[in-house]
């Protein structure tokens, strides 16, 4: 802020200088001046502050305005959003057997719990965080009760959402200071959170009235493919960032080979790989093939980004493992991959939301149908062949909203681990 | 990584051999080894009762995909093999343009997103956090739907000026095209006249090279870039008459129901590279604001201090800093975009992954398809990161503190093939 801009300003409150908060001294402190006089400052600072500047204020707003218009005429007037609400089943869980829903509905609340109970344990819900919550919340309800009467699948998303609030307030009450009730309560929390992929599962397609794995489709499939892919990355990256970063030559170097092989070719392309030529290796179910190539190719990613954790910790760290003491397998459990893990975290979150994103590709090649096969299979019937536009922005919408929030919960991650400062 | 420092490795005589170091990283390495042999002998085995063999690729598409620009496909008479490099050039095609496209949407975003006008810097943010948490390849679909279903049919067509046409059939644009020119030359004689441009640009090049040094040495103005660019389009307008106008630029027309003359583009070209670059634009502009950002704040006031416009303080003093910073993150979103490109599948553009999947489909050989696709993307990637690594090694060099530079064609690329780059964040 220049001089003169302070200056409109400045009030009684204290003002951020260098990211300091600073209270001015008594001659230089003015009183707080009428919202009017205020609005019109902001107003003049930020949008007409000089002829040029007023010109590029002029443009954007022309720019986002048409689109906004546009956008508005879109959702109001032009799309048919029938094939969305008609197909809402098929779009979100595809051909999940019918009667095993409460299978589902228990996996929501069970997520949603973990995920409350991690917020409430490692950070704290903003105003933001809540508007959020309260807006995503009104539309799910509005997706499922629009034009139908699902009173019990509202009542089942009411009880998750309760559940997300039970978890987070039971987790604020844990004590913030490391002690022996915090330790237990991160432990527990964390094996759930290691374990929740295959519980997931299991609660899906256990026992009698589950679904086969070839039942499961729709959104429901890209929720289940990317935390597998995810998880069984970073257990394929940290063995292959470990190999790689060995002095011994024969790990090191077909560690190396295999990362480079791996990012030579698209995603895509191993999806080819899980089609053709995986069936003869393994075999097994078409989607365990897709997970495994999907950890597969996660891993390689995974594994360059812990190695650049590895890189940036002095070396100062190894050699005081050694000096206590410890063998070489010791030292990487206690000190060196704790740190590095920790450095990495950032880019682990951002290839976790590239592979979020990256599901929507499995349709293209493989006969397995996500959110945008099942797409596909919405437009074929008919009667909706021409609403295209409509059913790929339903898509890129719900696509969006998860990758929105994976991408700021990363930011609070940062902040909460302290990334960038030791 | 630092390796791991050895600790200290004499041992009691008589100590079991395994507690020697030496014996135990030997000991560690042989059973290592061994179990990757198994795995690749199973993986062998695994896929031992298949038919091998590149013979596959001689015979017969048996597949068209139409001429592609500046090739012409005949699917009964070419190889397999040509379809697989009229594929490659395909995805060079896409690649190329995306590049260039997504580089200038990529800076002009980023910087608005760090415009004082709070509204276009809001603007950009918006663009910026739509585009990049939505799957790529749901984008490409919208665009493809919105062209196929959103525009008019070829018989509605909109006619911009007998210029540019806009249908569902794609967009036809101007294109030049060679001619005899009125000497009655050959049509060779465009390629005359590039070869007379290039030379002329490498003059004028050394022109402003010269004018330039002599500015810096006498401290006069000589109007370098002017003098240059005058050069340039000097030579460039005599050489055209005087080589008796070898080129002309067609306008599209329509016939039928189709495009001619002109320059016709695909739906599926455009709803690609259309994705691509708002896509890959949007990582872009991330990067050039993370990086404009990350230089000291003294720079902006000194620029303020001696009077330079907005204008000037961003294309001399801030972009040109900023852009030493970025290469090596553009490169990677190069990368991606090269390997993303894949996804052309999706909408049924030819490129080298979907006559890949043709040609897999038709006659299997899974396998050495594989082999070959993989082998493509990665000398793709590598020609990627050599230029741009020569363009780093460039940009870099040029200011070391003690004002010596990487000299010669070698050297750069000794250079440029020493720094690696990293192969891409994503598929």
């Amino acid at each position: 802020m220049t001089e003169s801009e302070e200056r409109l300003t400045s009030t009684t409150a204290p003002t951020e200088r260098h990211g300091q908060k600073v209270v001015l001294p008594p001659h230089r402190q003015r009183a707080a001046r009428p919202y009017q006089v205020r609005a019109a400052n902001w107003l003049r600072i930020n949008l007409f502050a000089s002829w040029d500047r007023t010109l590029l204020t002029v443009i954007s707003f022309a720019i986002l305005g048409s689109v906004i218009a546009f956008v508005v005429w879109f959702v109001m007037s032009y799309a048919n959003w029938n094939v969305v609400t008609d197909n809402r089943r098929l779009l979100l869980i595809g051909s999940f057997p019918h009667g095993a829903e409460w299978r589902l509905w228990v996996g929501l609340c069970f997520v949603f719990t973990l995920a409350g109970a991690s917020y409430g344990m490692w950070s704290k819900l903003g105003l933001r965080d809540g508007l959020f919550i309260v807006i995503g919340s009104a539309f799910a309800l509005f997706m499922i009760l629009h034009e139908t009467s699902q009173a019990w699948a509202a009542l089942w998303f009411g009880v998750a959402v309760v559940l997300l609030s039970v978890g987070y307030l039971l987790c604020r009450l844990v004590p913030r200071e490391e002690g022996p009730t915090r330790r237990v309560a991160t432990r527990v929390l964390g094996l759930l959170l290691a374990l929740s992929v295959p519980i997931v599962f299991a609660l899906l397609m256990a026992g009698p009235g589950g679904a086969d794995a070839n039942e499961l489709s729709g959104y429901l499939l890209n929720l289940l493919l990317a935390p597998a892919g995810i998880a069984g990355g970073i257990l394929v990256g940290i063995p292959l960032a470990l190999g790689r970063a060995s002095s011994l030559k024969a790990i090191s170097w077909t560690c190396t080979a295999y990362i480079e092989v791996v990012r030579g070719a698209p995603l895509i392309g191993w999806l080819f790989v899980a089609l053709f030529i995986l069936s003869d290796i393994i075999g097994g179910d078409l989607i365990v093939r897709t997970m495994v190539v999907l950890a597969i190719f996660t891993g390689a990613y995974m594994a360059e980004y812990i190695r650049g954790g590895l890189q940036a910790l002095p070396r100062g760290q190894y050699e005081a493992g050694h000096a206590v003491g410890l063998p070489h397998w010791r030292t990487m459990q206690l000190i060196i991959l704790p740190q590095a893990l920790r450095i990495s975290i950032p880019p682990i979150v951002g290839q976790a939301i590239a592979l979020w994103k990256d599901t929507a590709l499995i349709s293209i090649i493989l006969p397995l149908r996500e959110l945008v096969g099942s797409s596909r299979s919405a437009i074929a019937q008919g009667e909706f062949i021409t609403a295209r536009i409509e059913v790929y922005v339903f898509a890129a919408v719900m696509f969006w909203i998860v990758a929105f929030v994976m991408s700021r919960v990363s930011q609070r991650i940062e902040r909460s681990l302290g990334v960038g400062q030791r | 990584m630092a390796a791991n420092p050895s600790p200290p490795t004499s041992l009691a005589a008589g100590a079991p051999l395994i507690y020697q170091r030496r014996i135990r990283r030997w000991a560690v390495q042989i059973v290592y080894l061994a179990i990757t042999a198994f795995v690749i002998f199973y993986v062998v085995q695994a896929l031992g009762e298949r038919e091998y063999g590149f013979g596959f690729l001689n015979q017969p598409a048996g597949f068209d995909i139409g001429n592609q620009w500046l090739v012409d496909f005949d699917g009964t008479t070419s190889s397999r093999l040509t379809l697989f490099f009229v594929g490659v050039w395909s995805t060079v095609r896409v690649v190329a343009v995306v590049i260039a496209l997504s580089t200038v949407l990529g800076v002009i975003v980023g910087v608005a997103r760090l415009s004082p006008s709070w509204l276009l810097s809001k603007t950009a943010m918006l663009f910026v956090e739509l585009f990049r948490n939505t799957p790529l390849y749901v984008q490409v679909v919208i665009w493809y739907a919105i062209g196929l279903f959103g525009l008019p049919t070829i018989q509605n067509v909109v006619n911009i000026g007998n210029f540019l046409f806009l249908s569902n059939r794609g967009v036809a644009l101007p294109w030049p095209h060679e001619q005899g020119g009125f000497w009655g030359g050959a049509d060779w004689m465009v390629g005359v006249w590039v070869g007379v441009l290039v030379i002329g640009g490498a003059v004028a090049l050394k022109v402003r090279k010269r004018l330039q040094n002599q500015e810096q040495a006498t401290g006069q103005t000589r109007y370098p870039n002017r003098i240059a660019m005058g050069m340039f389009a000097g030579i460039a307008v005599v050489s055209f008459f005087l080589l008796g106008m070898p080129v002309y630029v067609d306008r599209p027309i329509i016939e039928g129901t189709n495009y001619a003359e002109g320059m016709a583009v695909r739906p599926e070209f455009a709803a690609l590279t259309l994705g691509l670059t708002v896509y890959t634009g949007a990582f872009i502009a991330e990067i050039v604001r993370a990086s404009i950002q990350a230089l000291p704040k003294g720079q902006t006031e000194a620029a303020n201090a001696i009077g330079l416009s907005n204008y000037q303080r961003l294309t001399l003093i801030i972009l040109p800093q900023a852009l030493r910073q970025m290469i090596p993150s553009i490169t990677n979103q190069y990368l991606n975009a090269n390997k993303n490109s894949s996804i052309a599948l999706g909408v049924s553009y030819f490129d080298l992954f979907f006559v890949a999947n043709i040609i897999s489909n038709k006659i299997g050989h899974a396998v050495e398809i594989f082999f070959m696709i993989i082998v493509t993307y990665t000398v793709l990637s590598l020609s990627i990161s050599l230029v741009m690594n020569i363009a780093n090694s460039r940009i870099t060099a040029r200011d070391k503190e003690d004002g010596t530079r990487t000299s010669g064609l070698r050297q750069r690329l000794i250079y440029a093939l020493r720094s690696r780059v990293p192969m891409g964040e994503t598929s």
